[in-house]
């Protein structure tokens, strides 16, 4: 057994550990406040083409193993978390399915500008009746001639009002539930799609979320992103796992951030003529945190070398998912204690960690939903 | 311009140092970072390749740690890189470390060599200007401002606060202050480049010294034990409406402390 | 009897604070009788400023090259070691100021030896002689032994106590170190800005600085008038610095620069790591800060905690009351 990171993933840690700390850190507190997508920021960080993160080199990408990019999704969260939602999408859901699926043209029009940062992408899954029920999903996808015609409207969509590039759910038929659903690319300008209203969320501002809007839009052929109709689910099941290990990859961003400022919190601050960090009720907080943590990451990286080994990894990227967010939400709530009444003021960091938190319950599957379904392997159906 | 830049992986500037119960050694926090001086160096070293080509070599005498020090200068975007690995040498006193250095470059070509003006761990802020000396080079410290042409250089020395406009040619040896420039997040095409690249270790026997010279007996200066610094005395807080603490911190300076 | 060289920098009719204090020590010395101590002094000198150093050491040579008139690292350093070299002087010391600091490691090196640089302690008779010198910013000292001959020291400013000795009348001499010339490669074509006759900050006795807690680069103006009242001189912290409100020459800190005057006032600073490295040193501090928990107050001597826009002003006219009260 080797629990270490490589010396080239240690020095990749530092790195993005550093760039955070100089490019995000000090914005972190503006972008939570004004809840506008932080262009100047976008511009400025998606220059160091951190964007190709997961594609290969011959298109421009670091094609970094699925362990590096947790080490990246983490930091970037630690952050900001919604800065960093926005540059997930970019990295992995929002362009994984122009990468697998894309003709040569849609990629060099698509994919390649949004590994530079030039396009915004996005994933719509999302229905105001349908989330971790995909099965659920109303958008319609309907042949006619060599075009596709989607209809239905999308909700809580990341990067959605700015996305120059969508990837859409759509059910060819919605009687055939899992089995009808495919991906569609819909650009920007494309008519009849439209944002439409944007959501004021409690956490992870800045990223903008929103509605989208698909009325009578008509795609090429060429849009469809699968290999065969009607397998959307299975290619979706390519990166779910990724996806619910990046998000506890970014739970635990968000402990850090938050941990720290505990830890510096208790350090300085003094009651009854000694910093509160040397009671035992607060060292003992600090002990349940550290460990917890580490214990997430533990489950985070090992999933993640699964994922890279090409082992057999749902389970544990579920229990990472739920784990880690389950801490990261125990963390930032300890850390409102630590602070005392100073983690209610907006002035300072612990509430925006407070709030960010919870953005992380839903996406990759509520835990209700994980527990069933982790249920379901251990017992059977 | 082929720039040479000495660069030293030292603890994180925030990093825990405490002194070991022997009082001999000291037990630092694992956080390191490039010396801050060191990355005003690196990024005036690329500005100046950048405007008139040539190549920039990171060199960093340290132990095997020490090498992400230097993968850093590549991710920046330096050429190449060097260690000279002995954590002996490094350890030892300002001397040893300006010699390890100097005959590493004795074999380099090169029109310009930068550093900073001090490694924040050790503090000394000897070596830049031993090295120059050993090299019978020509050095200006503590440079905000530097500019090349013609095979001469014009720097802005800020030595004492005012700064003077020095002139001289090339090869010289510079110091690099703050405020020289605002050093480059790496992109991730310098990152990938430098988590793959084979830097060439040196040893100091292939610089032609010996492990003694660099031993506790044989150094020009050593280390004897560490000291805490002093501890101040709790704070005394002075009551009372601003008007009247002012008064009596005022009587305090003047009459109890006679500072003022 | 070791011959010790004590490097004199002057400043007009003046010789520089960190130079007097090292001949005040260096006297104590030459008493012990243990050693001999010279002064070395390279540039012009006026009768005022001969007299004043005649009075604090037994012998003051004076370098009349005019190569020495300005700095250059190559020049001093080629006049002070080989004077050393030709009297077989046992340690040479200079002042931890930009010069020196800058070019006693090339004497070092010339002389075949080590330095410690930046000492605030010295047990000179010793043998070999250690000194003490802090590290890591300030976080540590270390004790330093020095058995290799000559010893070439730098010391701190502020490190070592300004006894004015008395009945001393030494004497003097003028030397040339001839063909300086062919050895000097720099050469100062121009002096941008000159810092006017405010004390650097290194060697400040005395200090006021601000921080963010000043709002805006116009309420420096609180700080400024401090300072003019008790002659100190104006320090800031790095987020002021980074906010443009001052110079980079203000900032004390990691990044900036390390201070240890007798007193340091500190005004709406809350105490970063990186500010308190730069002036923990500090003999007297007293920090101004509306939080009671800032954390300069767990490194003030004195603290007050209140408005710094009130306390300030009254500050300085409580100082300006005393003295025209004489």
């Amino acid at each position: 057994m080797d629990f270490a990171f490589t010396e080239e993933q240690q020095f990749f840690k530092k790195i993005i550990t550093d760039t955070v700390d100089r490019m995000v850190v000090p914005r972190a507190r503006e972008i939570d406040e004004k809840d506008e997508f932080p262009w100047e920021l976008w511009k400025e960080f998606t220059r160091l083409g951190y964007l190709g993160l997961r594609y290969p080199e011959e298109i421009g990408g670091m094609n970094a193993d699925p362990v590096t990019a947790m080490i990246f999704y983490e930091q970037i969260a630690r952050g900001s978390v919604g800065f960093a939602q926005s540059v997930i999408m970019n990295i992995l859901m929002g362009t994984y399915f122009v990468y697998r699926f894309g003709s040569q043209a849609i990629k060099e029009r698509c994919l390649y500008p949004a590994m530079r940062g030039e396009k915004i992408a996005t994933m719509c899954f999302t229905e105001d009746q349908s989330g971790s029920d995909l099965a659920a999903t109303r958008t319609t996808a309907v042949k006619d001639g060599n075009e596709w015609v989607i209809n239905g409207t999308k909700m809580w969509i990341t990067n959605g009002p700015h996305a120059d590039i969508a990837t859409v759910l759509a059910t060819t038929d919605p009687s055939l539930g899992a089995k009808g659903l495919n991906f569609f690319l819909v650009e920007k300008g494309t008519p009849g799609f439209s944002p439409g209203q944007i959501l004021d969320k409690l956490g992870c501002r800045g990223t903008v979320t929103g509605e989208l809007v698909f009325d009578n839009v008509r795609i090429p052929e060429e849009n469809l992103l699968g290999a065969e109709l009607n397998k959307g689910v299975e290619y979706l099941a390519e990166i779910l796992d990724e996806v619910r290990v990046m998000t506890a990859a970014m739970a635990m961003g968000i402990a850090q951030a938050a941990y720290d400022e505990g830890l510096e919190y208790a350090k300085k601050r003094i009651a009854f003529g000694k910093p509160i960090g040397t009671y035992q009720l607060i060292r003992a907080k600090f002990a349940d945190m550290a460990t917890e943590m580490e214990a997430s990451r533990l489950l985070i990286y090992s999933a993640a070398w699964k994922i890279k080994e090409k082992l057999p990894s749902r389970l544990e990227a579920a229990m990472a998912k739920m784990f880690a967010t389950e801490t990261c939400l125990k963390v930032v709530d300890e850390v409102t204690r630590i602070w005392g009444a100073n983690a209610f003021a907006n002035e300072y960091n612990p509430q925006r960690h407070f709030r960010d938190a919870r953005f992380l319950l839903y996406g990759g599957g509520t835990h209700e939903i994980l527990k069933d379904f982790m249920g379901r392997m251990l017992i059977g159906k | 311009m082929d720039i040479i830049v000495l660069v030293k992986q030292v603890p994180d500037p925030e990093a825990l140092v405490e002194i070991g119960a022997s009082g001999k050694d000291l037990n630092i926090e694992p956080k390191f970072a490039v010396n801050l001086f060191d990355e005003f160096a690196l990024e005036e070293a690329l500005r100046i390749k950048e405007k008139h080509g040539g190549k920039v070599k990171a060199l960093s005498l340290g132990g095997p740690k020490a090498m992400e020090a230097l993968r850093t200068a590549i991710a920046m975007g330096a050429d190449e890189a060097v260690l000279i690995e002995d954590d002996a040498y490094a350890a030892r006193d300002g001397y040893s470390t300006a010699l390890a250095l100097f005959k590493a470059l004795e074999k380099e070509t090169f029109d310009i060599i930068l550093t900073g003006r001090q490694a924040i761990d050790a503090d000394r802020g000897e070596v830049p200007q031993m090295v120059s000396q050993m090299l019978g080079l020509p050095h200006v410290g503590v440079v905000v401002k530097l500019d090349i042409s013609d095979g001469k250089a014009e720097a802005v020395s800020s030595l004492e606060g005012a700064k003077e406009v020095v002139e001289v040619a090339l090869p010289a040896v510079f110091t690099a202050q703050k405020g020289l420039n605002e050093p480059r997040v790496p992109l991730i095409t310098g990152v990938m480049k430098a988590m793959k690249v084979q830097i060439p270790k040196l040893t100091i026997e292939d610089l032609g010294l010996t492990k003694d010279m660099a031993a506790p007996e044989n150094s020009k200066t050593q280390i004897v034990r560490y000291l805490p610094p002093k501890k101040r005395p709790a704070v005394q807080l002075i009551p009372g409406e601003a008007r009247e603490a002012a008064a009596e911190a005022v009587r305090i300076l003047v009459d109890i402390e006679r500072v003022i | 009897m070791g011959k010790v060289l004590v490097f004199v920098e002057t400043k007009g009719d003046e010789p520089r604070k960190a130079s007097l204090e090292l001949l005040c020590e260096a006297e104590k010395l030459a008493a012990s009788g243990k050693f001999s101590v010279e002064a070395v002094c390279f540039g012009a000198m006026s009768d005022v400023l001969k007299g004043r150093l005649l009075s604090c050491v037994r012998r003051l040579v004076r370098f009349t090259d005019p190569e020495l008139a300005a700095y250059s690292p190559e020049g001093y350093a080629r006049a002070l070691a080989g004077y050393a070299a030709e009297t077989g002087a046992r340690m040479i010391v200079a002042g931890a100021t930009g010069i020196g600091r800058d070019f006693l490691p090339r004497v070092a090196v010339m002389l075949g030896t080590g330095m410690v640089s930046d000492v605030t302690g010295a047990n000179w008779f010793d043998e070999p002689m250690t000194f003490v010198r802090p590290m890591f910013g300030g976080k540590v000292f270390a004790e330093v032994a020095f058995p290799a001959s000559p010893v070439v020291v730098t010391a701190r400013p502020n490190s070592f106590a300004m006894d004015i000795p008395e009945g001393v009348n030494g004497e003097y001499e003028e030397k040339a170190a001839g063909s300086l010339g062919g050895a000097i490669h720099t050469r100062v074509v121009r002096v941008e800005e000159t810092k006017g006759d405010a004390v650097d900050l290194t060697e400040a006795d005395l200090i006021v600085a601000g921080g963010r807690g000043l709002k805006a680069a116009e309420n420096f103006k609180l700080i400024e008038d401090l300072a003019a009242a008790i002659g100190g001189t104006v320090g800031a912290t790095r987020s002021v610095v980074d906010a443009k409100w001052r110079d980079q020459a203000d900032q004390i800190g990691k990044s900036g620069k390390t201070v240890s005057p007798k007193l340091y006032i500190g005004a709406g600073i809350s105490g970063a790591i990186h500010h308190i490295m730069g002036m923990d040193t500090s003999k007297v501090v007293l920090a101004v800060n509306r939080d009671p928990n800032a954390i300069i107050f767990n490194y003030a001597n004195y603290g007050i905690v209140g408005d710094l826009f009130e306390v300030l002003p009254a500050m300085t006219e409580e100082i300006r009351k005393r003295k025209e009260r004489g």
